[in-house]
């Protein structure tokens, strides 16, 4: 093959369209007669409706539709689809599509107005008056899984939805012969993603073919138009879903549903024209899912040498006020804690729990960092009692390269066995620790200190796990002129599929990767598949694209072979031609190849499975695969302001083949920013009774290109050997372990105050409150 | 959210606590006040309009009365709702006798929902700053009932 594309940093396709604005994100669909939505949100935490009133709402001049919950048709008025059962989850509670008599998190929707203009639409919210009666808000977490000081649903009886315990080995009888037993309680609180562009949803009905068309800012648009078809009683083939680019994903936006996502589409359905609602900020903050909060009291027993004879988490998990997506945020937490430790006894207990919040799904990291920040702490706070180097203490601990395959012993949010399919551990580490040369850290340590500058070296050592099934799948089709087309079931929000996929295109067929087109999101292109969540895209959607071109290039040889009057083992695929080796005069090309495929006489032989210089392959994994890293950083902490300067940042990252460079290191730029701001600037503060205080980007601060230093990244490169490209997930690995590098780095800079980190995320407040309590318990 | 705040009201304390109990001298004296219309004994219906930051929109609410210990103290419960979401309070004026004139403690326990918690922060100024306003318009009307 002349270019290897593979591995290569090209630049992303997408990139030209993209930068000159003519990308196609939701809010740029515009349709002849779109009318718009706006949605009327209740403003208490915790409330019944005692009466609707929609009247002078309805009589607005400019409305053509307002709905409250008793004009919902049969299957909208029941709780949405739940999404992911377990067997633990005992209380599987799903949010309303517009709330039926009670309201249960600030922003849930009441009522949804259609009117000519969103300002119209806006002013006819203001004309429905609805009565609550407010109940007391549960907020607090601990207290909420006590069941006070009221029940977010009364007819379970509890405010715990589920209850679950996985064991390895036997964690009591561990600790009993520890010679170090620590236990802490490590507190996260909650966070959101906010990507640039906010949700949205348009759709158009067409009443005499019909057909639906929805345009969906999600990340799974084959489920939603699978459940779509399911809750309006149509074909799926009549419902087509499309995600167009989408502004930034991150977890949240895939979610089934949202209830915007099928009342949209109802909407346009009961009018007969096409509905557009795009969601504000201020929404985004209430109506978007968030994340992160747990408590985990948890536990770590060593012996005198330092090596692990068990770790106890037993935690509390905040759902928010409802559970569609099940379990699989704590379950995550609980698998990524023991990390790249050997933990042969190993206790993890969770509660999930109901509060008067936001809906909680995965945001990016999704239960990894919480799992990390335990882990990581317990292991600095256990080597500072040991009087060991931290570095050390986890040297001691790593699964070594020749254990692989590594069971864990526990099961995994797929629930398959978690079972670590490849990895080196220990040389990342060392890889990071001498770009930080930390080995003279004491002496520069020493020089800054001298300088009157405060300054720490922090790093965290973290497993990711990704490229989970069940399955995704892929149409690699050559037309006869020449172009291939790509089309998948994922969603892309800014991962480079349609350059990455491509390049795996590329290299098969022997053409330029610019000639390659790829489809995502879009159903009526692709119609099977899951979507684009846990680092699984390139890993899942890629190995079938893989699996596709290499089908459509032996479909290729197979077709030239009979115009070249030569045998497929001759030839080879180059530059768009499939050539006779050593004589590439006697070539035909690819576009000729796909004519020849697809005649209008003749005979089509079995082996070329039906016409077309077509293939479409699907990839289901067995089980996840692993990725892993280690952070490494230079943090300068100012302790009369509390304020925090990174100096350095340097990224070890090992997420196996790496199909394009550029792209993974964008991925891990972006996810070391969004940790970065959800570490140390980013907060959701409620108030006591259940209020979002801090629902704006004038509390809620995202950090800018100021407070984001420079990141150095180093590519490790270990194969899975559990799909044809030995490729590994990289979306959440930048974000994960930041948290935990933070907190050692700011006990590290400084270390004269005795100080310990155990919540997260921190701010400039909390962490002047630590050094001040810090400073009051010196002599 | 608690707000409190001292003003000075430059006439005896009898004649402060006849103004306050007049609840259309009261009306005249809240800024933005469109409305009030008694419903029940020491309860009202009002729909008050304000112009400032994230507070901005018509609020439509009850207020009662619901102490009143002449001439010392004076307590009152106010919910009201806008677009921009709601806010419920309590609160309690005190009349300290300071001779020619009377010192005023006045407090409130406020809680807002809806997109009005986004301004939060903003509220106990604006909270103050209204009430500023109110007392300098009952100073006044003193004043002139006493010219």
């Amino acid at each position: 093959m002349a270019t290897r594309w593979l591995g290569s940093p090209i630049k992303r396709n997408e990139d030209p369209r993209l930068l000159v604005g003519q990308g196609l994100f939701v809010d740029d669909v515009q349709l002849p007669g779109m009318v718009h939505a706006a949605v009327l949100r209740s403003p208490h935490a915790h409330a019944r409706i005692l009466r609707i009133d929609a009247r002078r709402a309805s009589q607005h001049p400019e409305v053509l539709l307002v709905l409250t919950h008793a004009d919902l048709p049969p299957a909208l008025k029941e709780p949405l689809p739940k999404l992911i059962p377990h067997p633990d989850l005992k209380h599987h509670k799903t949010q309303y599509a517009l709330a039926p008599d009670k309201v249960r998190h600030v922003g849930e929707p009441v009522a949804f107005v259609v009117a000519t203009s969103r300002a119209a639409a806006e002013d006819a919210l203001e004309l429905i008056e609805v009565d609550y009666d407010p109940l007391p808000a549960v907020v607090d977490l601990e207290e909420a899984a006590a069941g006070r000081p009221a029940l977010v649903h009364e007819d379970i009886g509890t405010n715990v939805a589920a209850h679950s315990v996985q064991r390895v080995g036997d964690y009591e009888a561990a600790r009993a012969r520890a010679h170090l037993v620590l236990a802490r309680r490590f507190v996260v609180d909650r966070g959101c993603a906010s990507p640039i562009e906010t949700r949205g949803v348009v759709a158009q009905w067409d009443p005499k073919a019909r057909q639906l068309t929805v345009w969906d800012s999600t990340q799974a648009p084959i489920p939603i138009r699978n459940g779509l078809a399911a809750l309006f009683g149509l074909a799926q083939k009549d419902v087509r879903v499309v995600a167009p680019d989408v502004g930034g994903g991150f977890g949240p936006k895939i979610m089934m549903f949202y209830p915007e996502e099928v009342l949209v589409p109802l909407a346009a359905m009961r009018l007969g024209r096409p509905v557009k609602w795009i969601e504000d900020r201020r929404e985004h903050f209430l109506a978007t899912n968030h994340e992160r909060t747990q408590i985990h009291d948890a536990e770590i027993a060593l012996d005198q040498d330092g090596r692990i004879l068990g770790v106890r988490t037993v935690f509390l998990h905040d759902a928010g006020a409802y559970i569609p997506y099940g379990l699989i945020v704590p379950i995550v937490a609980e698998c990524t804690l023991p990390g790249p430790y050997r933990v042969p006894n190993y206790h993890a207990e969770f509660r999930a729990v109901f509060t008067n919040k936001t809906i909680v799904s995965p945001y990016r990291g999704a239960g990894r960092p919480h799992g990390v920040f335990v882990m990581e702490r317990l292991l600095d706070l256990a080597a500072r009692q040991l009087g060991m180097d931290r570095a050390e203490i986890r040297r001691r601990n790593f699964i070594q390269p020749h254990e692989f395959p590594y069971d864990v012993g526990l099961i995994y949010q797929d629930n398959a066995p978690l079972i670590y399919d490849s990895g080196n551990y220990p040389a990342a580490l060392e890889r990071a620790l001498e770009a930080v040369e930390y080995d003279r850290w004491p002496e520069q340590k020493a020089r800054y200190r001298a300088e009157g500058r405060r300054v720490g070296l922090g790093f965290a050592c973290y497993v990711e796990g990704s490229g989970i099934g069940p399955y995704e799948g892929c149409r690699v089709t050559v037309e006869p002129s020449g172009k291939v087309f790509v089309a998948t079931g994922v969603g892309t929000q800014g991962q480079g599929h349609f350059t990455s996929f491509a390049q795996v295109v590329a290299d098969a067929l022997g053409v330029d990767v610019q000639d390659v087109h790829v489809v995502t999101g879009d159903t009526a292109a692709f119609g099977w598949g899951t979507g684009t969540f846990a680092s699984r895209a390139a890993v899942v959607a890629g190995s079938a694209v893989h699996l596709a071109a290499k089908a459509v290039q032996q479909k290729a040889l197979q077709v030239a072979a009979t115009l070249l009057e030569a045998s497929p083992e001759d030839l080879e695929l180059a530059d768009g031609y499939v050539r006779v080796r050593g004589a590439p005069s006697r070539s035909v090309s690819l576009g000729e190849v796909a004519r020849a495929a697809n005649p209008l006489r003749g005979v089509i032989p079995a082996e070329w499975e039906g016409p077309g210089l077509e293939a479409t392959r699907y990839f289901a994994p067995p089980r996840g695969t692993f990725s892993h890293g280690v952070h490494a950083a230079l943090v300068e902490v100012d302790p009369e302001t509390a304020t925090l300067r990174f100096l350095r940042y340097v990224v070890v990252h090992d997420c196996g083949v790496v199909l394009n460079p550029l792209i993974l290191d964008g991925q891990i730029h972006g996810g070391v920013a969004q940790g970065i701001g959800g570490a140390f600037f980013e907060r959701l503060v409620y108030d006591g009774s259940g209020q979002l205080l801090s629902g704006s980007f004038m509390d809620f601060h995202i950090p800018t290109a100021v407070e984001i230093p420079e990141i150095e990244v180093h590519h490790q490169e270990t194969p899975s050997p559990l799909n044809p490209l030995g490729a590994k997930g990289a979306g959440e690995g930048g974000v994960i372990p930041v948290p935990a590098l933070l907190a050692q780095a700011i006990e590290d800079a400084l270390d004269d105050l005795d100080l310990e980190i155990t919540q997260m995320p921190l701010h400039p407040d909390a962490l002047f409150h630590l050094i001040q309590a810090a400073r009051r318990r010196q002599p | 959210m608690r707000i409190e705040g001292n003003e000075t009201l430059h006439a005896p304390r009898d004649r402060v606590w006849a103004l306050l109990d007049d609840p259309q001298a009261l009306a005249g004296c809240t800024p933005g006040l469109e409305e009030l219309r008694p419903v029940g004994p020491d309860e009202f219906e009002a729909v008050l309009s304000i112009g400032i930051a994230a507070v901005r929109g018509t609020y439509k609410g009850k207020l009662r009365i619901t102490e009143r210990t002449p001439p010392l103290r004076y307590g009152v419960q106010v919910e009201g709702s806008s677009a921009a979401g709601f806010v419920r309070a309590t609160g309690v004026l005190e009349l300290e006798d300071q001779g020619v004139q009377t010192g005023v403690r006045w407090s409130g326990d406020v809680q807002v929902g809806g997109a009005l918690t986004l301004g939060s922060r903003m509220i106990p100024g604006i909270a103050r700053m209204l009430a500023s306003q109110f007392f300098q318009c009952l100073d006044r009307k003193l004043q002139e009932g006493a010219a």
